[in-house]
């Protein structure tokens, strides 16, 4: 494995290249390697800090302190707010995620065909990079036992007849077949040294502020480094790769606006302890199988569950559910996740260094949310769970299916503590009036500046996105090779 | 900036005594280091926010500060935590969840009262 850049050979504060590409995640890491190998001169400019697998520990409060953005506090504001974590790292999200590989399912990829009018956006083409993307990023299944808490999700499926089944994940089990032994097959471990190989300078610390455009045309960025020196890039083309929340805030302070950062689009998730007689809890891991019965709308699955976690988790109703936690070896935390009707806005503000986040959920996405916590707590009682805690103020501790009643009764979602990971749509891909960008990923009113991560998808997939990111960021980089020269 | 002209109008340490007030409320029993390392750490965090949510939360605390100094800073963190309003209950669940997160976290072997378990009270993550 190659290192990830830290500083250019040259004077670090005035750059150029061909093609500078804003974000390392899913989306910027496999441009940068396509571009860097067709033989563009390319700089990735990441401002969160290299940190190297197995340096923290997954899901713990020092990985949110490194590698997330605020330390793991952000929120989408709204009645009521939503939170949700955002990676800012070498490697972006892929870095601090569960690394759960779903392929957007079919019915999706047509809607998005027929709803923005997409053009060569040729389904078989797409599933034809997923197979490319799993063989580099090794996804496969767990070769080996489950850990407890995902077991229990399968159980209380099979009990109810309800559909599951495993997600792959992008993992290298090469050093053990249980769940717990996978090494992620993120973006540092992937296509980030692919393309530093290939030539591409990859630095992080390095915050851009904004692009300088003349007439459409985009010829430089400036950018702040983490040690607060200022610093410019002057390029031929630009691709912005910062997910979902800072490729619209950043184009927006660049003075470009249309249709960006208007249609947030989000997977709201619900949330339960839930305690059984014998030990569950994986501090560093989450449960890999997923329900989905009820899916497109609602799905099931495992949330990770360190003691802090688990204490969160209960901490909307710690008169009645604190005790529980002295038995934190025997909980777990799992999920109702919505596919939501609802959208929210991403708004650079003057003055403001950071974006306002916001987002709307529909009566139909409140009432799903209850629907769900509720179908969520009599999988976990079906699953052998002897006692349910919500997440919310105000409610009961299940024990049997007659408690779903009062839980219903008493739930509110303005009293839940709602929140997502999944953030896509701020800046659209398509051809019709709605979208922001072309087919593939270029910015209306602009020749030179793309998008290329979460932000393109149409709305949300309904499934892990990072796999649907993936595949547009792959199709769309390769276009850019196939109609730009070097 | 906004920010930063709000904060000049709240008193200084206000968002580290609420949080250490509603410590104590929440958490009797957690030591007096432990509770001064938590304070600590949510102050941190909420030092590092994302700078509209700083802003609402700067707006919040100095409110909250100011009617500390009418009723008393523990009272009020007490009839926050029991009793959650609009705008208020959102600040108290931001710094709870702060709270919580980091004194589980960190010493996972701790009693709902934040009284240490058996010996030194297993201050070593899982």
């Amino acid at each position: 494995m190659s290192p990830v850049s830290r500083e250019p050979t040259a004077d670090p504060t005035r750059l150029t290249a061909d093609v500078l590409i804003v974000g390392s995640g899913a989306g910027g890491a496999p441009t940068a390697a396509i571009l860097a190998e067709a033989g563009f001169d390319v700089i990735v400019l990441e401002e969160g800090p290299l940190v190297r697998q197995g340096d923290v520990t997954p899901f713990s409060l020092e990985q949110m302190d490194r590698q997330y953005r605020a330390g793991g506090v952000t929120a989408a504001i709204g009645l009521p707010s939503i939170a949700y974590t955002e990676g800012c790292c070498a490697g972006g999200g892929t870095e601090v995620n569960s690394g759960l590989y779903r392929r957007p399912p079919e019915e999706v990829l047509d809607r998005w065909r027929r709803d923005r009018g997409l053009v060569d956006f040729d389904s078989d083409e797409l599933y034809r990079i997923c197979d490319e993307v799993e063989q580099v990023l090794s996804v496969q299944t767990v070769p080996g036992d489950q850990t407890a808490a995902s077991e229990a999700l399968r159980r209380g499926a099979a009990t109810l007849g309800w559909r599951h089944d495993e997600i792959p994940r992008w993992m290298d089990y090469a050093s053990g077949s249980d769940a717990r032994s996978g090494r992620r097959r993120s973006m540092t471990e992937t296509y980030l040294p692919q393309a530093e190989a290939a030539g591409a300078r990859v630095l992080t610390g390095y915050r851009v502020d904004r692009l300088v455009l003349d007439r459409g045309r985009a010829f430089r960025a400036e950018a702040t480094t983490s040690d607060g020196r200022a610093a410019t890039v002057d390029f031929g083309h630009v691709v912005v790769c910062g997910g979902a929340i800072q490729t619209p805030a950043l184009l927006q302070r660049s003075g470009l606006r249309r249709h960006i950062g208007r249609s947030l689009a989000v997977h709201p998730t619900v949330k339960l302890a839930a305690r059984f007689d014998e030990p569950v809890n994986v501090a560093d891991d989450v449960a890999v199988h997923q329900v989905k019965e009820f899916a497109p709308d609602l799905s099931f699955g495992g949330s990770a569950s360190s003691p802090g976690l688990v204490a969160l988790s209960l901490s909307d109703q710690w008169d009645r559910f604190g005790p529980a936690i002295l038995d934190w070896e025997h909980l777990s935390v799992y999920y109702a996740a919505i596919t939501s009707e609802g959208r929210g806005r991403v708004l650079a503000l003057p003055g403001l260094r950071d974006p306002l986040v916001t987002y709307r959920l529909t009566r139909r996405d409140k009432d799903l949310l209850g629907r769900g916590l509720a179908r969520l707590a009599l999988l976990m009682l079906e699953a052998g769970a002897t006692e349910v805690y919500p997440s919310y103020r105000g409610a009961p501790v299940v024990r049997r299916p007659a408690d779903l009643a009062t839980m219903q009764a008493t739930f509110g979602v303005s009293r839940a503590s709602l929140m997502t990971v999944h953030l896509c749509s701020t800046v659209p891909c398509g051809e019709d009036e709605r979208s922001a960008t072309d087919s593939f990923g270029l910015v209306r009113g602009t020749q030179n500046v793309r998008v290329n991560d979460a932000s393109l998808l149409p709305d949300a997939p309904g499934v892990n996105p990072q796999a649907s990111v993936m595949a547009l960021a792959i199709r769309n980089a390769r276009r850019f090779v196939e109609t730009v020269k070097p | 900036m906004p920010a930063l002209l709000l904060s000049a109008f709240v008193p200084p340490g206000s968002i580290a005594d609420f949080a250490d007030h509603l410590v104590v409320h929440d958490l009797p029993g957690l030591p007096d280091d432990r509770r001064a390392e938590t304070v600590a750490f949510a102050g941190r965090r909420i030092a590092h926010l994302p700078s509209p949510m700083k802003v609402g939360v700067t707006a919040v605390a100095a409110l909250v500060a100011i009617l500390g100094k009418v009723v008393g800073g523990a009272r009020l963190a007490a009839l926050l935590a029991r009793h959650p309003v609009p705008l208020f209950g959102e600040y108290v669940r931001l710094v709870r969840s702060l709270i919580y997160a980091y004194v589980w976290d960190t010493w996972p072997h701790t009693d709902p009262t934040g009284r240490p378990l058996g010996g030194d009270g297993g201050d070593e993550r899982p």
